[in-house]
């Protein structure tokens, strides 16, 4: 046989070959986004009897003039950045400790993987208690200390009630981002750190310019995870503070799941998945962009 | 063992693999060396992609196998649509939370014995409402329903009945059916003229008070809201009760049933269901709102009331640190079995001078699904709960509040249960949430700028007009639609 016919024949055999695999991804990951691009055009809702009638852009004419959906998407944001930025953070410094040896190391870093391992709505109802106002840890603590005369509501105002979420997230999610950045400081070479002290590094000068570049990879796959993850929280919101009050801790997710299975309304909420979809897919095509730009290879290969 | 370990032997250097090494999947492709496979690779080479895959799926055992997939689901079809077929009886569900479905099952049971053609299975849900709503809407949406009767909350019967997931219950119900019924309990039922619901269970928000207290300040039960502000700073002065007066503050469905019951006090209304007028920015609705931050502002609720739903509410007054609570039925019996038991009694809620007091109606009640093959045997499982003896068995079991206004007085519930009489007087006196099928988002518009005023992150008057447009523009552009297609 020629060889451009046996190179061909390879060629199908792949196809054939990954054939399941794309029908798997058709089936469970482009049709149901094609398919709330598609219901986005309709209205379908308790007014038309769950009827679909199309009708354009109506649904995303609605939603440029939505205030709760531009709240909630803030509101989204808000949590989001300021929950990864002290995760990422925290998650480092407990990375770096953990990767010390000393006596009862194997037995710290197991425990310091518990709160990630709780269900999020058992601990959401814990910190609800936790920041209750009468019978709350939180008061108690503050009024002990002499920080505060009386005791203050968390959950019930605004600003310190996505103060009290953040709290929790960054409770549950840190052991996490912490046991992602371990298994990358355990892969750097202690003959790195040596030479450089060798060359008169100090530790300080070590982390900047070994253990950060060399960490990369995992601080922007742990990013990425989490920042999928806090975008979609739910069930923790859902639990503490149910959106309230005056729905300044509602996000995207919990407006969806309200306008979807409570108004029933299928267009709108189709509509509202799509521009979110949207938003987010910006948001990591510009991280990869700037990814590429820093040459960090997400892949780990070389 | 020895030719297994053989047979999966990996493949490297065989001649049948140089192909794949120069290939697309060079790293990645593990293959087994096995008779089938290769002697498939050959005929795929020889007749390409799609006749191989053919002749891999076309043998005879395949094409005997899908045959009698097609047969048993074909026969399968047949029987569902044609029950008379066979001669079990016919099974009639519903969907309860979990602790309710366990104090009805002695009732499915008594049912059962007494129709052998029909069996009446209960399911059990999530004890959380919200869940069972939701089990029971995805069983709608998903088409068939598993269920043939639906067991109702009050605020769901309009939306279900306007998504078309319930049957009209008029065939079967004629007026005498409902007379014994509390009116507002029947009204909840119905949707645009038509009846989707029998009512089985009552429900109603009312004052509960700490008679001890009172007695020590020498004053009178409050019925209005000034005088239950005057009360309570009396008693929050002499140092008796560190609060005054706690309800449900957190925005929630709670917060919309106490703000209905604060706003029939004061004579306004939230949504008329007839023009679909909206009287939130009404200064009966704003004084209603103000009251209710005021509260707040002086001292008589904590702040952390803003916070509160049920169940945090009901444990602050049994610690017995608070003179009035707003809340449901449900607290007399656990108040009763706590350290202020004898100490608190309850009324109808607060109101202006010169308006009633209105209590919030919930309640649960039966419908039909609309797609159920079985509605004439759905039906007799409604009718065997309709009866006035079963009804008197269910209520001296669970002691919740009846739709049947003569269960109130009745004496045989009444020496069990000694406040039944004086529930009367509270569920007489009720109003209805908007029986309109928009209820949910017109509830949480409301919910989220009341508890932007509560928290005084707005002012009551601000955050109403807001409410008053939104719901406004929700409820027209719902009224446009449906003009557009008649």
């Amino acid at each position: 046989m020629k060889q451009k016919d046996i190179e061909q024949q390879e060629k199908r055999t792949g196809w054939l070959l990954i054939l399941p695999a794309l029908l798997v991804l058709a089936l469970v990951f482009i049709y149901p986004i094609a398919r709330a691009f598609w219901l986005s055009f309709f209205r379908e809702n308790l007014g038309t009897q769950l009827e679909p009638i199309f009708s354009g852009f109506y649904n995303y004419n609605r939603l440029l003039g939505d205030g709760r959906f531009w709240q909630s998407l803030w509101n989204t944001s808000v949590f989001t950045v300021i929950s990864i930025t002290i995760e990422l953070v925290l998650g480092m410094g407990i990375a770096l400790v953990l990767n010390q040896s000393f006596r009862g190391r194997g037995f710290v870093r197991t425990s310091a993987l518990i709160p990630w391992a709780l269900p999020t709505a058992v601990m959401g109802l814990a910190w609800a208690w936790i920041f209750n106002g009468q019978y709350g840890v939180v008061n108690d603590l503050l009024q002990r200390l002499g920080l505060m005369e009386t005791s203050i509501t968390w959950l019930g105002d605004p600003t310190r009630a996505m103060f009290a979420l953040i709290v929790a997230e960054v409770w549950k999610t840190t052991p996490f981002i912490s046991i992602l950045l371990l298994a990358g400081l355990q892969s750097i070479s202690v003959d790195l750190y040596e030479a450089h002290s060798i060359d008169g590094a100090n530790p300080f000068q070590s982390f900047r310019q070994i253990t950060l570049p060399l960490l990369m990879p995992q601080i922007i796959i742990a990013l990425l995870f989490r920042f999928a993850q806090a975008f979609g929280v739910f069930d923790l919101i859902q639990v503490m503070t149910g959106g309230g009050p005056a729905g300044s801790t509602e996000t995207v997710s919990i407006y969806i799941y309200a306008t979807v299975r409570r108004y029933l309304d299928f267009g709108y909420g189709a509509a509202l998945v799509v521009v979110t979809f949207l938003l987010l897919v910006t948001a990591v095509v510009i991280a990869a962009f700037l990814l590429s730009k820093s040459r960090v290879n997400l892949t780990g290969g070389q | 063992m020895s030719s297994l370990k053989k047979q999966n032997k990996i493949l490297i250097d065989n001649s049948d693999c140089v192909g794949f090494a120069n290939g697309l999947f060079r790293q990645n492709i593990i293959m087994f060396k096995s008779q089938k496979l290769k002697d498939w690779l050959k005929l795929f080479e020889r007749r390409g992609v799609i006749l191989s895959w053919f002749s891999l799926v076309w043998s005879r055992r395949v094409f005997r196998g899908i045959g009698l997939a097609i047969v048993t689901l074909f026969s399968i079809g047949l029987f569902s649509h044609f029950p008379s077929f066979s001669q079990d009886p016919v099974t009639v569900r519903f969907l309860v939370q979990a602790g309710e479905a366990t104090q009805l099952q002695s009732f499915a049971e008594d049912f059962n014995q007494k129709n052998p053609n029909i069996t009446l299975e209960i399911v059990k849900g999530p004890n959380n409402t919200n869940l069972v709503e939701d089990l029971y809407t995805s069983a709608f949406l998903l088409g068939d329903s598993p269920y043939d009767i639906v067991y109702m909350d009050i605020v769901w019967v309009q939306k279900f009945a306007a998504a078309g997931w319930l049957a009209d219950l008029s065939e079967w119900v004629d007026a005498d059916l409902l007379t014994p019924y509390l009116e507002g309990v029947t009204e909840g039922g119905r949707y645009q003229g038509k009846l989707y619901r029998m009512p089985l269970r009552a429900d109603g928000g009312m004052l509960y008070y700490r008679t001890d207290f009172l007695k020590q300040v020498g004053a009178d039960p409050p019925e209005t809201f000034e005088e239950l502000v005057e009360i309570s700073q009396q008693i929050q002065d002499q140092g008796l009760a560190q609060w005054g007066f706690i309800w449900q503050g957190k925005q929630y469905e709670g917060l919309s049933a106490l703000f209905t019951e604060i706003l029939e006090g004061f004579g306004g209304f939230w949504v008329d269901p007839e023009t679909n007028e909206v009287g939130l920015d009404r200064p009966e609705a704003i004084a209603a709102a103000e009251f209710l931050r005021q509260t707040i502002t002086k001292g008589i609720s904590p702040q952390d009331v803003t916070t509160y739903s049920e169940e945090e509410t009901r444990l602050l007054f049994q610690s017995g640190n608070t003179a009035f609570l707003r809340n449901w039925p449900y607290v007399v019996p656990l108040a009763n079995q706590s350290k202020i038991a004898g100490q608190f009694s309850i009324k109808p809620m607060i109101h202006a001078p010169s308006f009633n007091s209105g209590a919030c109606l919930g309640g649960w009640g039966f419908g039909i699904s609309s797609r159920s093959p079985h509605q004439q045997e759905a039906w007799k499982v409604i009718e065997y709960f309709n009866n006035i003896d079963v009804q008197r068995q269910y209520f001296l079991i669970t002691g919740f509040v009846p739709g049947r206004r003569s269960l109130f007085l009745d004496p045989e519930l009444v020496s069990k249960y000694p406040h039944y009489p004086q529930l009367l007087d509270v569920i007489n006196n009720s109003v209805l949430r908007p029986p309109i099928a928009q209820y949910a988002q017109t509830s949480d518009i409301l919910q989220r700028y009341l508890s932007a005023a509560l928290t005084g992150s707005q002012t009551p008057k601000a955050a109403l007009e807001a409410a008053a447009t939104e719901t406004r523009t929700l409820l027209g552009r719902q009224q446009r639609v449906i003009s557009l297609e008649q």
